[in-house]
């Protein structure tokens, strides 16, 4: 999937656990390993505002969009 | 869900469960029937619910095991077609019903009935055809006088099955927005 989640890079930034993080932004353990893995197909938009609230970051370093490595030798 | 939804839901299961059980007994009866008059053509007069088919059986043996067989797989795909259903009732949770197996369950049982509607309207024709040679088929016709009522159901369960199909996506779709 081209959009990358680097949800992790964060969390270690900041130092919080998945633990921390579910109890801050109200969201079970599970759906938050959703978004991790990058199993997740969408995300709402108060969720990553709680998410952004509690990492005290910006959309775009929880979300990257990263091209196929097939469309990349195409261009 | 409603105690009341719940209610109903048992009732269909319970309905189901008989219906099955009383289908399953009829095909299994036709199953001997047809074994036992192999082995004893006298049989034949005296087939499942008072059926005579010696004359077809005399004027062509071919014909009578060509028309039995008919009968046996519209018995056979019926009991079948309600253990399907049976199955489907078993295993649907009302509170999470989209998923990918009652989705395929449906779709299951919209073939079977498709089946049993081509099968009855087929032999349908073959027995009046059989009618133009002398042979009486008129007590043949309760076992497939209801194929287009099979085949309208068959259209119908299919485009349930479609929506159903698209339900699961939506559903497995929700089950992955965070």
């Amino acid at each position: 999937m081209p959009i990358i989640v680097n949800l992790d890079v964060m969390m270690a930034r900041r130092k919080m656990s998945l633990n921390e993080l579910s109890e801050k932004v109200d969201l079970t353990l599970s759906n938050l390993s959703i978004l991790k893995t990058g199993k997740a197909k969408a995300i709402r938009f108060t969720t990553l505002e709680a998410i952004c609230n509690a990492l005290d970051c910006q959309p775009g370093d929880i979300l990257e969009y990263r091209e196929h490595d097939n469309q990349t030798r195409s261009h | 869900m409603t105690k009341r939804n719940n209610l109903v839901f048992i009732g269909l299961q319970i309905v189901s469960w008989v219906i099955f059980v009383g289908l399953c007994i009829e095909a299994g009866a036709m199953i001997v029937n047809f074994v036992v008059s192999l082995i004893k053509p006298e049989f034949v007069r005296n087939l499942y619910q008072k059926l005579d088919l010696s004359q077809m059986y005399n004027t062509n043996i071919w014909v009578y095991f060509g028309i039995y067989g008919f009968i046996l797989t519209i018995s056979i795909l019926k009991a079948y077609l309600f253990y399907a259903v049976t199955m489907l009732l078993h295993k649907l949770d009302l509170l999470k019903p989209f998923n990918s197996h009652v989705a395929d369950t449906i779709k299951k049982i919209s073939y079977i009935t498709l089946g049993i509607g081509i099968f009855s309207l087929v032999a349908r024709e073959i027995s009046k055809n059989m009618a133009h040679y002398g042979i009486e088929i008129d007590k043949l016709n309760q076992f497939w006088e209801d194929g287009s009522a099979f085949l309208l159901m068959a259209a119908v369960i299919y485009v349930i099955a479609t929506i159903f199909s698209r339900g699961v996506e939506i559903q497995n779709e929700n089950d992955l927005t965070v």
